[in-house]
């Protein structure tokens, strides 16, 4: 650890850190558009100067040195004293501003930026209220440098952030500066578009309003937006994000800094995958025997449906079939659900929808330890935590395979099948294999063949609807918040299990928690990550 | 006493760019030399001489090898010939005249810092000089002089390559240059680490100038003590190739020690020879647009290490004078310049890339006709907000910038005040716009 002084005020930080990030922890107001924890220091937009005490040569004095010193370039050390509130530093802070709004177009109004833009904040803080330049403006282009993105260069502070992320991070280096002087642009390689799977990510560390997402573009003002701590449901990985919301609807999703999983980065995959929670396919009310049916009657007809299964031989003719995109404290609660019914139910965790391989970033990689970022082979957010669940219950047990060779033998009478896939994933032998289950019990998202055969039908909610803990790849338990309502006319898929296990109440996911942590080791450590401070973020 | 030219003492043999000549002329026998010496001793001998850099900065040259770690594995030797600072042309005689004694100097300072691969980073518009520095490299590597094994020695090998700029001024500065080098574009690093820990591809580097280079090469012929005693000793040793330009009657590249004053450089018999049909000096550009100016009073200034700062300049620079008559509008002087600095920045730092742009647009307002007294205050307060010097900028092409601009206007204030008075514009100004 070192001691160094900021500002007159003494912070403890680790030795080497970047000064300007122990400053920013620490609560100090310092400017900065270049620096990024997660990439290279390259100190060029200068805002973040400051001054440093040190030893004079000729006198032995300790004096402030009459120098700038770039803080994001500078590690801490032992000792070391620095200010950023002289008049030389203030001074600087004014001309820099000054000089990034000299071509700026200042057109906020219609800014996407706008509410959360660097460049705004700033200029209340630090800048002038007018500009002394009285020459037109250089007017640089605006262009499209991928199919997602935006580039509007006329904002565009030249921080470079977007170009070291697609060289360093993503491995794919399609971003480039070119032109020189105040014309430089950010651009795109001739002929190689910014299409790799993280590129989003940098519409995210752009601190102004010059890249873009075409999908979110024009759709909200930022300042209308709701933010929901969630997790991503896409991969194994288990991201942080934050999901934006309003009016009932998702409208982007950002990553949220964890350290520990995805430190700064989600992937496109992810950000863009939530489309399918808007989808007008969804399985809206409880359908029996292919009828509408009222929740209470829905209810009354799973509990009609379990009771005699589970009667005959202890229930050894039922199975349940835990989804791994459901949060544990669901899959504990159905579990529970179907064994009180029947104790000796099997349980199954539910079909892995798996890619060839997982994608390692910078792109060639093929050491997990030096990849900075990855996108998992597994597409599901909870097998860990399902199968924790399972284990944690006991009693009969199986993998989806072995499920579905015995159902094809006739083994099961009843069957509860979760789903909660964002696409079909009831493939042809799985359809076969449980057309030999005399009565089936669906929770899915959407209709699917099983639903349309079901003897009863229960629509699921999208994990943004729903409240939970998400165990990761590597064992991490996660909690998320829910963001948005069920749709009218559905329950969260936790809180009609409630009532069926008899308790009582409106469902939190704490509650169930609570039951669960003697069994269930995996949640004893939940993570939340940390929230940074603002730009370390 | 007459001075013996060192470094120019082959441009006006015939066939001085063959080796044949350059060895009839006593070349490439400081090498064998320097073999016969040793690495230490020819690292000491040149430390002796006290040699500072050539390029502009002034840093001494034995220094600056001494900085390479000693456990390193590899180093490489970048020569900068990426001359591009306006007004000079010293570097382009080397090579052009007597390119072996920059080979020579390559070799000896590449044994003597036991790199590997050098590389000529040569500016591109340099189509006369890449010509003949490629046959010159030809003739020295059928000679052993570059390749295995250099002159039989077992333990100095080294090759060399030319490697031609894309035509950015920036890539000058030591970092830029090895970025352009390594194929990226020309942005300076930020330091530390410096070249000499981590350069070109991550290694140790020494990047010195051509005429630097082309210094070692008496120094280790006639001895250090020689060499130091040539010039204004301690701080200003040595010859040095000024170059004059503008309306003199003789312009050209001329060798004097250090320490020649502009008024001999521009009207001295062995140089300039004054100023062409009885035109007047309004101003002097002393050494590279970069130093800033000098009036017509200034004339005495020394063009040594020292003297140019007490007269308000950024240093010796490059010792490439430009003469600027009175029949010169200064307004188009001031344009000319910020528009040379602007369209010359990298575009990394804020204060340089976008002030310099400012500038040049208050000044070709001001040449336009439509000046305000206070845009002259308005650009010497912009040009206060950049510089590597104050810690603002990454690399010194904003000091650069700012040097000229702000002697031009403080020094001929009452010129640009009364050209504003009178509010009539330059006519190629207005006929452009």
């Amino acid at each position: 650890m070192a001691m160094i002084i900021i500002n007159g005020r003494a912070v403890e930080c680790a030795e080497g850190t970047p000064v300007l990030k122990v400053a920013v922890d620490a609560g100090f107001d310092v400017p900065f558009y270049c620096f990024h924890p997660g990439l290279k220091i390259v100190a060029s937009c200068r805002l973040c100067l400051m001054e440093m005490r040190s030893k004079d040569p000729k006198t032995g004095e300790m004096v402030w040195s009459p120098r700038l010193i770039p803080s994001c370039q500078t590690p801490a050390r032992d000792g070391m004293e620095v200010r950023f509130d002289s008049p030389n530093v203030r001074q600087n802070q004014r001309a820099v501003m000054e000089d990034y709004l000299l071509n700026h177009p200042l057109d906020c109004p219609v800014c996407d930026q706008a509410g959360e833009c660097w460049l705004q904040d700033y200029s209340m803080k630090y800048g002038n209220a007018l500009s002394r330049m009285t020459e037109p403006k250089t007017v640089n282009p605006k262009k499209s440098v991928g199919s997602k993105t935006l580039l509007y260069q006329d904002r565009c502070v030249l921080c470079s952030r977007c170009v070291r992320f697609c060289r360093e991070v993503a491995g794919t280096n399609e971003l480039c500066v070119i032109r020189r002087s105040s014309y430089a642009e950010i651009d795109a390689f001739p002929g190689i578009p910014l299409e790799n799977k993280l590129q989003g990510n940098v519409v995210d560390i752009c601190p102004v309003g010059a890249l873009l997402d075409k999908d979110f573009l024009y759709k909200q003002r930022v300042w209308y937006l709701k933010t929901s701590k969630s997790i991503c449901p896409n991969c194994s990985t288990g991201c942080t994000i934050c999901i934006d919301h309003n009016n009932g609807r998702v409208w982007r999703l950002r990553p949220r800094t964890n350290r520990k999983v995805n430190t700064w980065w989600i992937c496109d995959e992810g950000r863009f995958g939530w489309k399918y929670v808007h989808s007008n396919q969804r399985l809206l009310a409880p359908m029996l025997k292919g009828a509408r049916v009222t929740w209470d009657a829905a209810l009354a007809a799973a509990q009609q449906l379990l009771a005699p299964a589970g009667k005959a031989q202890q229930g050894k003719g039922v199975a349940v079939v835990l989804s791994p995109m459901m949060a544990c404290e669901e899959a504990w609660l159905l579990a529970k659900v179907v064994r009180a019914a029947a104790p000796q139910a099997t349980l199954v965790t539910g079909f892995v929808p798996k890619a060839s391989a997982d994608e390692l970033f910078p792109v060639g990689l093929t050491d997990q330890a030096k990849a900075k970022f990855i996108i998992r082979a597994e597409k599901c957010p909870n097998r860990c935590g399902v199968e924790a669940v399972c284990k944690a219950l006991g009693g009969p047990q199986a993998t989806f395979a072995d499920f579905l060779a015995k159902a094809k033998q006739g083994t099961f009478a009843l069957a509860w099948i979760v789903g909660g896939y964002s696409q079909e994933w009831v493939t042809r032998d799985c359809s076969d294999a449980l057309s030999k289950v005399s009565q089936l019990i669906v929770q899915d998202i959407f209709p699917s063949s099983l639903s349309a055969r079901a003897d009863l039908a229960l629509p699921s909610c999208a994990w943004v609807e729903r409240e939970g803990t998400f165990v990761n790849h590597a064992g991490i338990a996660q909690p998320f918040d829910r963001a948005l309502p069920p749709p009218v006319g559905c329950q969260q898929d936790s809180q009609y299990l409630y009532r069926l296990a008899g308790m009582e109440g409106l469902y939190r996911a704490e509650k169930v928690r609570e039951q669960m942590l003697d069994k269930v080791a995996e949640l004893r450590d939940l993570w939340t990550p940390p929230a940074e401070a603002r730009g370390m973020h | 006493m007459a001075f013996e030219p060192v470094l120019s003492r082959n441009f006006n043999v015939p066939g001085s760019q063959s080796i044949d000549v350059y060895r009839q002329r006593g070349g490439y026998r400081a090498i064998a030399k320097a073999l016969e010496m040793g690495r230490d001793a020819v690292a000491e001998e040149v430390k002796k001489s006290n040699l500072r850099g050539r390029g502009g900065a002034g840093f001494p040259a034995g220094t600056k090898w001494s900085f390479l770690p000693p456990n390193r594995t590899v180093t490489y030797l970048c020569v900068n010939a990426d001359e591009s600072e306006p007004g000079t042309f010293n570097n382009r005689y080397i090579m052009e005249l007597d390119p072996h004694m920059l080979l020579e100097g390559i070799l000896i300072a590449g044994y003597t810092t036991r790199a590997t691969i050098a590389y000529i980073y040569l500016r591109v518009e340099y189509h006369k000089a890449y010509r003949i520095l490629q046959k010159a490299l030809e003739e020295a590597y059928a000679a052993n002089l570059f390749g295995k094994n250099i002159l039989g020695n077992p333990d100095f090998s080294m090759d060399c390559y030319i490697h031609r700029g894309a035509g950015a001024y920036v890539c000058g500065e030591e970092t830029g240059l090895i970025e352009s080098l390594e194929g990226k574009r020309g942005w300076p690093r930020i330091k530390p680490p410096f070249p000499a820990i981590a350069g070109a591809f991550g290694k140790p580097t020494v990047v010195n100038n051509v005429e630097t280079l082309s210094c070692v090469v008496p120094i280790i012929d006639r001895g250090a003590a020689w060499f130091a005693s040539i010039g204004l000793p301690p701080a200003s040793t040595g010859p040095k190739l000024y170059t004059v330009s503008g309306p003199v009657k003789r312009p050209g590249c001329y060798e004097a020690p250090l320490g020649l004053t502009v008024r001999e450089l521009i009207e001295g018999k062995d140089f300039g020879q004054g100023m062409q049909d009885g035109k007047k000096i309004k101003a002097v550009i002393p050494g590279g647009l970069s130093v800033g100016f000098l009036t017509s009073d200034e004339l005495d200034c020394k063009l040594d290490f020292d003297d140019p700062r007490k007269y308000g300049l950024l240093g010796l620079g490059t010792a490439g004078a430009i003469v600027i008559d009175e029949s010169v509008d200064l307004r188009q002087v001031l344009m000319n310049i910020a528009r040379f600095y602007s369209t010359e920045s990298c575009g990394q730092c804020t204060q340089c890339r976008e002030g310099t742009m400012w500038i040049y647009k208050i000044a070709r307002r001001i040449a336009s006709g439509t000046g305000r007294l206070e845009d002259l205050d308005l650009i010497t307060e912009i040009t206060a907000t950049m510089g590597m010097m104050t810690g603002r900028s990454i690399c010194g092409h904003a000091d650069g910038a700012t040097f000229p601009l702000k002697t031009l206007i403080k020094k001929f204030r009452l010129d640009f005040e009364n050209y504003i008075r009178n509010q009539k514009g330059v006519a190629e100004v207005i006929a452009a716009q």
